[in-house]
């Protein structure tokens, strides 16, 4: 039998009770051409360092845990071989733009504060209770927002958003795109709220259309279009606004 | 228990990190040559404003190599904008269809050029008619 | 949340961009390119009768003055945002020089093109 073939990782380590900063540690690793690259962090937690500590869940590219820098781009982790890096070293950091608490773990709190402001839920139109059985959707209705229902919630699409690194408070591209979603459901009737969050600092303006967010995406949400198709729509609101100081339709509802 | 501390990363150089970046930094970085151009134009327009003699000495300046330079840079901008705008034109319309069909952002980045070379051929045809 | 002024900005910045997109490589290259090339040639394009007779057509030069204002705007919006996203701690003082600056650049136009009448 041959030697397997091996490949250098270059993983990034911060242990807080020990570590001032980020550091970067070699591991050598055998591996075969179906080995993700989460499976390569795997080896290495159980072959050769268990301190190492990365999340991840389903390996296969629906649960959005493993979301990591690899040689500077965000990628999931379960989502792209070993191969493609050979023989290294690649890189593997945690996801940029957000707080390190450990290694590759980053702290995602922010994000799920900011995806509870956002309404990403269905409001109904009309009053409904469950006897009126299944609230139906027809496909080219469904069509209007399906790209966007894929999202995976993975954060790849914040670590490529330097708006998002620059301004925390930016909602940032995947509530925003959760957030039209919903606004683009022809059974849902909460567009007003939605637009509050639209015509915020925090939300749609805060964006500069970089576009790295949608090539990043491992699902193919594209959520600079997400926010971006809302920027006319808010403008004209501003402006109506304007004509009718004080009578931003909405404004009552809570 | 209190936390353990994160780790805060910085932006410092941020730009060095993703090609995307660059590319989005040259894109907003061909403003300025866009405003350098409208600049020299309401030079021109003031000049001619001013009189046929200021006016003649800023249609001269064009001979100047320095200027003559710098207007082929703005050209290089102005058509990387173009190229970077009508590609991005379609992420800020909302889903339009057409006899019940969606159209395309192939679509509609053709239509825009499409308008985009007539009315650079009107403009050229307006100007250089109007002005022999 | 606090609404965003943004919106005004931004539809002048649109409006600039797009004008620039369409018309800009168009009238760069006759205006930077073509009159210095036929000029050489001893050929006078955008002579100084023929071009004052044009802008001093009010539509004509109202039109060229806002457009120049609005390119000017597009770019003070654009330097704006990149300098900050260079980490400028942009203030009220970028602020004003950028967008100011478009402001009186648009103005100076529209003076120029009413000198014309």
């Amino acid at each position: 039998m041959s030697e397997p073939a091996k490949i250098t990782l270059e993983v990034q380590r911060y242990h807080p009770e020990q570590d001032s900063g980020p550091r970067w540690q070699r591991y050598t690793v055998p591996y075969t051409a179906e080995m993700s690259v989460l499976e390569g962090l795997q080896y290495i937690k159980d072959h050769l360092d268990g301190s190492l500590t990365f999340r991840w869940s389903c390996r296969m590219a629906i649960c959005g845990s493993c979301g990591c820098m690899i040689d500077g781009e965000p990628e999931l982790a379960c989502h792209v071989f070993l191969r493609d890096y050979a023989p290294g070293p690649v890189r593997v950091a945690a996801l940029d733009h957000f707080p390190i608490q450990r290694d590759l773990v980053i702290d995602h709190s922010d994000f799920l504060e900011k995806l509870e402001t956002v309404h990403s839920y269905l409001i109904p139109a009309e009053e409904r209770t469950p006897a009126d059985g299944t609230h139906r959707q027809t496909p080219q209705a469904m069509a209007d927002y399906y790209d966007y229902a894929q999202c995976i919630n993975c954060l790849l699409c914040y670590a490529a958003c330097p708006q998002y690194g620059w301004h925390p408070d930016f909602a940032g591209p995947a509530a925003l795109a959760l957030l039209q979603r919903y606004n683009l459901d022809d059974r849902d009737g909460g567009h007003r709220l939605r637009e509050r969050v639209i015509d915020a600092e925090q939300g749609v303006w805060g964006c500069t259309l970089v576009g790295y967010c949608s090539e990043v995406c491992p699902k193919g949400v594209d959520p600079a279009r997400a926010i971006n198709q809302n920027k006319a729509g808010s403008a004209a609101r501003y402006l109506l606004g304007w004509w009718r100081p004080g009578r931003r339709r909405g404004e009552d509802r809570e | 228990m209190s936390r353990p501390p994160v780790y805060r990363p910085s932006m410092r150089g941020w730009w060095q990190r993703h090609p995307a970046y660059r590319r989005y930094l040259l894109r907003e970085g061909s403003s300025a040559l866009l405003a350098a151009y409208a600049l020299w134009l309401l030079a021109g327009l003031v000049s001619l404003a001013a009189g046929e003699a200021a006016y003649e000495r800023w249609r001269e300046l064009h001979g100047n190599p320095w200027v003559f330079g710098v207007h082929l840079a703005a050209l290089l901008a102005a058509l990387y904008h173009a190229v970077t705008w009508f590609r991005l034109l379609p992420l800020t319309l909302p889903a339009l269809r057409w006899g019940g069909r969606r159209i395309t952002d192939r679509t509609l980045v053709r239509g825009a050029w499409l308008t985009y070379v007539a009315l650079s051929v009107g403009v050229w045809l307006y100007l250089l008619g109007g002005v022999r | 949340m606090k609404r965003s002024h943004e919106p005004p900005l931004w539809l002048l910045f649109g409006a600039g961009g797009l004008l620039a997109a369409l018309l800009g490589p168009a009238l760069i290259l006759l205006t930077g390119v073509v009159v210095p090339v036929a000029a050489e040639r001893g050929v006078e394009v955008l002579g100084y009768e023929a071009t004052r007779e044009l802008l001093a057509r009010p539509l004509v030069g109202v039109l060229l003055a806002l457009s120049l204002g609005v390119v000017l705007w597009h770019a003070a919006h654009r330097i704006y945002h990149t300098l900050r996203d260079l980490g400028m701690r942009a203030g009220q003082g970028v602020w004003w020089a950028c967008y100011g600056s478009a402001a009186i650049g648009t103005l100076v136009a529209i003076g120029a093109v009413i000198a014309l009448w």
